[in-house]
């Protein structure tokens, strides 16, 4: 039995049983209330409030810019030759990498049967649809003519003119659009047993009604169990591929192309792993503050913040490792414009993003080798701030540096974002706060029913059936065995 | 959870098929490779050509399934997984067998480098202006001293994985355990640039002009996926030679399917990621490399990839039931192997003969590059037999074994 200096702590590690992933002695009806009671605060708590007005008005100003802009044109924007990409596609591009954590930690984690996703993989999924929606603004106020947009889709027309399906910019449409599509329906269908239960819990007729709807009629039959759980599975692997092609297809946005610093055969597996390091970065920042304020530290355990601060630090490595690639072979191709571009990163005029790139995304992440700073949640979360700053430049520092000058010095540039680039950005997280908060108040934070599946009670269940509890292997192997002083095999 | 298998009254040990495994594997060995030797001395006289690119292919190919299986162990335990244990010790054997042995497999590369590499040719060296800023790089001492120390690190941590969990076998610490967690980690890192950067020694220099940056990963997907169909390969030999056969569960095979499928699909986006921006920016210094293997005969090799490394393997392992079926899954194994093979045979015989001593194109395919695949493959047999032999073929107390033996996919 867990002692209570146990309770809150599940960092100790002991090969011979797993640790528990829900805390405080928690019983299947604590999780109902403590989830449920997220949204079912009588009274919505000031400090959502005041979070929700700080982030609507972000929004209203992202409102502004966007009318400023179509009114106006893309001239208000930063972007000239030579760097005609300039912010729009920078924070295209973080906002798709943001939105790589939720589908890895759905589909990937759950392929891969790594329990402690269930506590965090709500939140993150629905962190990611808001983080993919941000992005697809960018790329649709960024053709000039937003009412054109349409013209992105092969769509049959008199003018029998269609995009070219040879450029990865409609391939991106395909990845972007299908990634959101399917990561909604695998969001919401995971979110059905949740419904139904805050439907059943529902003291308004409103709520119910509501809620009703959503949860589809939802009654948690065998069979209603047996069809979820195929479908999940058949999502995941669905949704495996997508969260590898999406930002592969975004990198080949540039990688195709022969610009120095842009052409190289890593990008696709680089971004992709840059993608789930931002993502991850971003579930941290969002869930550490969540945790707290909401009381969820015994879902939301150390364990899974140590866990997620290990995927950060594994895939900021993997992102390192790119970059010291690119720059290795920068210099052992010998294409003296490949090598100039990389030197012109790190010491020219954008040194100073290159230097935010390169710290935040590699060397920050460094510090998760020590298990102090990983049980350490304020650290943690200082350590998040600096990985979405990173990502940002590391996006900036790609698109920027490689456009503003590339092989003929007479073209060379440089990129100053105007006012409304930079309120567009900062609007883009009003829209998704705002989309964040409403999430939190209204829909189940944890899926509940999938954390009950990873409680010791569900397996003690399973145990009266003469199967044995989850994690606890050791009371079937001799008792001086489990204490390491029983006879070798070779004497057995 | 299924009902857990007493390990302890199954045969695991190889005991006299060991033995004999060394044996025939140390006679393969010698046969092969003198075969090889006799084949290039009197019939091709070529002054052994042909036998260093031969060699160099095979060497590449016993390490990769080497350094596989050390990537899969370090995952293991650093995953703290739980359903692989009762394989581990094989994938350890692999890995501590190969690696040990490639110590001394790469000596005789060393001197075979001025037959290889054209940059290693002193009139290339100083007539070409492509390789004139990467001289230091590209030099018979740095790039002798890099191999050497490359198969010692890998050596040294594939033995110590293998020394540290027999050791728990005696003493069934779970300390031990912990050790093994904390190490790989950083063991991870150290492998990932020791395999990329020897993959650009040892490969990609084969045409020095040549270059790109997701080489490395490309290797490293053939060494993970290669081991990995290794594993069911010699899961199901051992298991018919009446060791560990009740452990090894079909639930076993069943997770060894899905990785060996999941990195099919890895190998094939590598693969594809490579190729397309390459095609696609259409710079002559990078497609010079990819045109040679769209021209005759290479071109059959390359379509041989795309279908038999690709298509036919995912087609074949998307099921639940080949997976589940230890003959088939260990007949894909044997397969992907082949498969393995034939995409390094790519990587480096389209390169042959086209520097250096007498400038001879071809022939595309030799005898010698088989007989010295039995030659290393046999000597890579003996030595992992010889790691096998010496300790039981499951971590016997490893505090996650009832995991493993109890394990059940849901």
């Amino acid at each position: 039995m867990a002692t209570t200096s146990e309770l809150m702590d599940n960092l100790a590690e002991d090969p011979r049983r797993r640790a528990p992933l829900v805390l405080g002695g928690a019983r299947f009806g604590d999780v109902t209330s403590s989830v449920c009671g997220v949204t079912e605060m009588p009274k919505t708590p000031r400090a959502w409030w005041i979070a929700f007005l700080v982030s609507v008005g972000m929004l209203g100003v992202l409102g502004a810019m966007l009318v400023y802009l179509i009114s106006t044109g893309v001239g208000v924007w930063g972007n000239n030759i030579p760097v005609a990409w300039g912010f729009p596609i920078v924070n295209f591009v973080f906002w798709v990498g943001i939105g790589h954590a939720g589908t890895l930690i759905s589909a990937v984690l759950f392929l891969f049967r790594q329990k402690w996703r269930t506590s965090i993989n709500r939140s993150a999924e629905a962190m990611t649809i808001f983080a993919v929606a941000c992005a697809g603004l960018f790329p649709a106020v960024h053709i000039g003519r937003v009412w054109f947009a349409y013209w992105l889709f092969p769509l049959p027309n008199q003018m029998a003119m269609w995009p070219n399906f040879r450029s990865p910019l409609l391939w991106d449409v395909f990845a972007v659009s299908t990634y959101a599509l399917v990561s909604t329906m695998f969001w919401y269908m995971g979110m059905i047993p949740d419904l139904a239960t805050l439907r059943d819990r529902a003291k308004s007729r409103a709520r119910q009604i509501a809620y009703g709807i959503f949860a589809m009629g939802w009654r948690g039959s065998n069979r209603h169990w047996l069809r979820f759980e195929r479908a999940y599975l058949l999502l995941a692997a669905l949704a495996t591929p997508l969260v590898l092609s999406v930002h592969s297809v975004v990198s080949f946005d540039f990688a195709v192309s022969i610009l120095p610093g842009w052409h190289t055969t890593i990008f696709p597996p680089y971004f992709v792993a840059g993608a789930i390091f931002s993502g991850f970065g971003m579930v941290l920042t969002l869930l550490l503050p969540c945790r707290k304020f909401f009381r969820l530290e015994h879902l939301v355990t150390p364990r899974h913040i140590e866990n997620m601060c290990k995927i950060l630090l594994a895939t900021g490595s993997m992102v390192g490792y790119s970059y010291v690639m690119e720059f290795f072979i920068a210099w052992y191709g010998g294409n003296a414009y490949e090598l100039f571009t990389f030197k012109n990163r790190a010491l020219g005029p954008y040194w100073w993003a290159y230097f935010i790139m390169f710290s935040c995304n590699v060397f920050v992440p460094q510090i998760f080798w020590s298990q102090r700073v990983r049980s350490s949640a304020l650290v943690v979360w200082i350590a998040s701030l600096f990985v979405n700053l990173g990502m940002w430049f590391e996006r900036f520092v790609i698109v920027v540096t490689s456009l503003s000058r590339d092989f003929l010095p007479s073209s060379w540039g440089y990129f100053s974002p105007t006012w409304v680039d930079i309120l567009t950005l900062a609007g883009s997280f009003g829209l998704f706060f705002t989309l964040f908060l409403l999430f939190l108040r209204f829909l189940p934070v944890v899926a509940m029913a999938e954390v009950k599946s990873v409680m010791p009670q569900a397996l003690h269940a399973a145990e009266k059936e003469g199967h044995r509890p989850f994690g606890d292997y050791w009371p079937d192997v001799p008792h001086d065995e489990r204490e390491g002083g029983g006879p070798s095999p070779q004497e057995a | 959870m299924r009902q857990m298998i007493d390990v302890f009254s199954e045969n695991v040990r190889l005991d006299e098929l060991g033995s004999r495994l060394i044996v025939r594997g140390l006679v393969l060995g010698v046969l092969g490779t003198g075969a090889a030797l006799a084949f290039s001395m009197l019939v091709r006289q070529d002054q052994f050509e042909r036998f260093a690119w031969a060699y160099l292919l095979n060497f590449a190919f016993v390490v990769s399934l080497g350094l596989g299986a050390l990537f899969w162990t370090l995952v293991q335990h650093v995953t703290r997984a739980g359903w692989s244990v009762v394989v581990r010790r094989l994938l350890e054997g692999v890995a501590a067998g190969t690696l040990t042995l490639a110590v001394v497999l790469v000596l005789p590369l060393l001197a075979m480098i001025p037959r290889l590499y054209f940059w290693a040719d002193p009139e290339t060296r100083a007539a070409d202006p492509l390789l004139a800023h990467k001289l230091d790089w590209l030099s018979y001492g740095a790039v002798s001293a890099r191999l050497v120390a490359y198969v010692l690190i890998w050596a040294a941590m594939a033995l110590w994985l293998h020394r540290t969990s027999v050791a728990q076998d005696e003493s069934g610490d779970p300390q031990l355990t912990l050790r093994l967690e904390r190490h790989s980690a950083w063991m991870l890192f150290v492998f990932a640039l020791t395999v990329t950067f020897a993959s650009f020694d040892l490969l990609m220099s084969l045409d020095a002009h040549w270059f790109s940056t997701i080489f490395g990963v490309y290797y490293f997907s053939g060494c993970a996926l290669g081991s990995m169909a290794l594993l069911a390969v010699l899961a199901f030999w051992v298991q018919r030679r009446g060791r560990i056969s009740h452990a090894i569960t079909v639930e076993h095979y069943h997770d060894i399917g899905k990785l060996t499928f999941g990195f099919v699909v890895f190998w094939a986006y590598i693969a594809f990621s490579q190729y397309m921006l390459i095609w696609y920016a259409n710079l002559p210094e990078e497609t010079a490399w990819m045109i040679r293997r769209q021209q005759a005969p290479w071109v059959w090799v390359s379509l041989v990839l795309i279908f038999g490394h690709f298509f036919v393997p995912f087609l074949g392992l998307l099921s639940r039931v080949p997976k589940r079926q230890p003959a088939v899954l260990a007949a894909f194994g044997v397969y992907l192997l082949a498969m393995h093979w034939i995409d390094l045979f790519w990587l480096v015989m389209p390169e042959f003969g086209r520097h250096g001593h007498g400038a001879h194109a071809g022939p595309w395919f030799s005898v010698i590059d088989l007989l010295l695949l039995i030659g290393l493959g046999g000597f890579a047999v003996a030595a992992v037999a010889h790691r096998l032999r010496g300790a039981a073929l499951v971590p016997l107390r490893d505090p996650r074994l009832p995991e493993s033996l109890t394990f059940e996919n849901a």
